[in-house]
């Protein structure tokens, strides 16, 4: 089952130092949070949709459109109906809608959205080391960085894994999409205990290998890929700096924000 | 030994660093493949992984804590994360450390595996705490962002983490539990313990921790929903998405309830 999204390609946005594409992640979100209106929140869009076309990410975007939709759908509607401001269009049942909250649901659900695919750019650019390395670099503690990256290493044994078990519990007729949400959740048990107990064995072994190698010995323990910061990291952050700046300014200035004409 | 340090100790020693890897990874990998019924479909389904954080919790202590942490994060980025996550880091730390701390305090002769009514109470009790302070912190990072509402994400959170703390994590837990203690895995095991906090500042801890998080539950519901505009608040910020009011009125029963777990 391929859980993880990296796509390896030899792009820019792929080459950048694992401390810039966390800071990008970081600028976007912060870019993003400032503005409420569909259309302010367009550009963005559109440099993220530019950005998934040069990194070829687009097999990834493909591949979690139905999350991506929901998303939209199900945030657009809980705003729509919390929001509650601005003269009603009309009545959906109890609750009032109208313009600025049609305004705001929409761009609540393009807000997500566009987080959700920086996100999924994040990913398809950069490794698992790559993660740890720049959280490292940015001033995490090694320990926990290790274990950030030996729990993404993890997951994916611990999930064929139990995929192996579900597969061998049907075999014996086991049916876990019987009966209501408690007796469904109740039926995972089977999958899970055995799933626990093979993790729990390999938890000695792998301590005692890792001490073994020195884990622990320092805290500044030295890496096998050291990533150096390039001129083109040093674009990346002037480019992030002005996105950042421009989206703080324009909600300053008070574009972005939904217009409630009360 | 108080609860912070103990989060902080903890990583010194290499089996604990495992234990939280594999509690993180093992989460992740049930939270992953495994999603049961969509609740919100896009937004929560019924997670039986959330019963991963609770049997941890009672095995391995503050391990279980950052493991529950890292394998929400896990989780997270293998579907699409936001900044909603970064205060999911914090909700599932204190989803993963309650049990085992709050277990501490009330548990008194009881083991969470004991079978009498009393018991399982008190096990029910700790997992409540424990779900309602995770909906708190999620909910009101996702409503100071002005992404989702307190009263959709709070309420949702609650509702499935109990489920899955009282219909799931028992049996994981009575098959689990007898095995870790044999193999001498538990968290009291590994780590030396020191001298607990006096009984009454637990019992002071629980006090605020209760009152924190049923008042920060109580006013993120009120206030999100719009059914209540305090007086004291300026006009600008009784409007939705109501991020502003959540800000003032929600964070100090929050920041009391983390004062509380300071203090188990």
């Amino acid at each position: 089952m391929p859980i993880y999204l990296y796509l390896d390609r030899a792009t820019a946005l792929h080459r950048l130092h694992p401390g810039v594409k966390i800071l990008a992640l970081f600028t976007i979100f912060w870019s993003i949070y400032w503005l409420d209106q569909p259309l302010a929140l367009a550009p963005i869009g559109a440099i993220l949709l530019l950005a998934a076309q040069y990194s070829g990410s687009w097999s990834n975007f493909y591949r979690l459109r139905w999350l991506l939709l929901l998303i939209m759908f199900f945030t657009a509607a809980v705003w729509v109906i919390f929001y509650r401001q601005g003269s009603p269009l009309l009545m959906l049942g109890p609750f009032p809608i109208s313009r600025a909250s049609l305004e705001f649901g929409f761009g609540r659900a393009f807000k997500l959205a566009e987080l959700i695919a920086a996100t999924i750019l994040f990913l398809s650019t950069t490794r698992v080391e790559e993660f740890a390395y720049g959280l490292t670099w940015m001033g995490m503690p090694h320990r926990i960085g290790f274990a950030v990256t030996l729990a993404f290493r993890l997951a994916p044994l611990f999930i064929d894994s139990a995929l192996d078990v579900v597969a061998a519990q049907k075999l014996r007729g086991h049916d876990f999409s019987r009966g209501g949400p408690i007796a469904r959740m109740r039926g995972y048990a089977p999958v899970m205990v055995p799933v626990f107990m093979g993790a729990l064995r390999k938890a000695n072994n792998m301590a005692m290998a890792l001490e073994a190698r020195g884990f622990g010995h320092t805290n500044r323990p030295t890496s096998l890929v050291e990533y150096r910061f390039r001129p083109a990291d040093w674009l990346g952050v002037l480019a992030l700096s002005a996105l950042g700046a421009g989206s703080f300014l324009a909600y300053l200035l008070g574009y972005g924000a939904i217009n409630v004409g009360e | 030994m108080s609860a912070m340090k103990e989060l902080r100790t903890m990583w010194q020693d290499t089996r604990m660093v495992v234990l939280c890897a594999i509690s993180a990874a093992l989460y992740a990998a049930v939270l992953i493949p495994f999603k049961v019924v969509p609740l919100i479909p896009g937004v929560t389904e019924l997670r039986p992984a959330n019963a991963i954080p609770v049997v941890c919790s009672f095995l391995f202590g503050p391990a279980a804590a950052w493991g529950s942490a890292i394998g929400n994060l896990v989780g997270d980025f293998f579907g699409g994360a936001g900044p909603g996550d970064f205060f999911g880091f914090f909700a599932n730390l204190a989803y993963g450390f309650l049990p085992y701390k709050i277990w501490q305090t009330i548990g008194g002769a009881h083991s969470p595996l004991e079978r009498s009514a009393a018991a399982f109470a008190k096990y029910l009790f700790t997992c409540l705490l424990a779900s309602v302070l995770c909906a708190d912190i999620v909910g009101w990072g996702d409503n100071l962002l002005g992404l989702r509402p307190f009263a959709v994400l709070g309420n949702l959170i609650v509702l499935n983490n109990m489920l899955a703390a009282s219909v799931l994590a028992p049996f994981l837990l009575a098959a689990v539990y007898p095995r870790a203690r044999a193999g001498r895995l538990l968290y009291d095991d590994l780590m030396p313990q020191g001298p607990r906090p006096p009984r009454g500042a637990r019992w002071c801890g629980l006090a605020l921790l209760i009152a924190g998080e049923l008042g920060a539950w109580a006013a993120g519901n009120l206030i999100s929903a719009g059914y209540w505009a305090p007086a004291f608040l300026p006009r600008a910020m009784l409007r939705a998405p109501y991020s502003g009011a959540v800000g003032v009125v929600v964070t100090p029963p929050l920041a009391l309830a983390v004062l509380g777990v300071c203090l188990l």
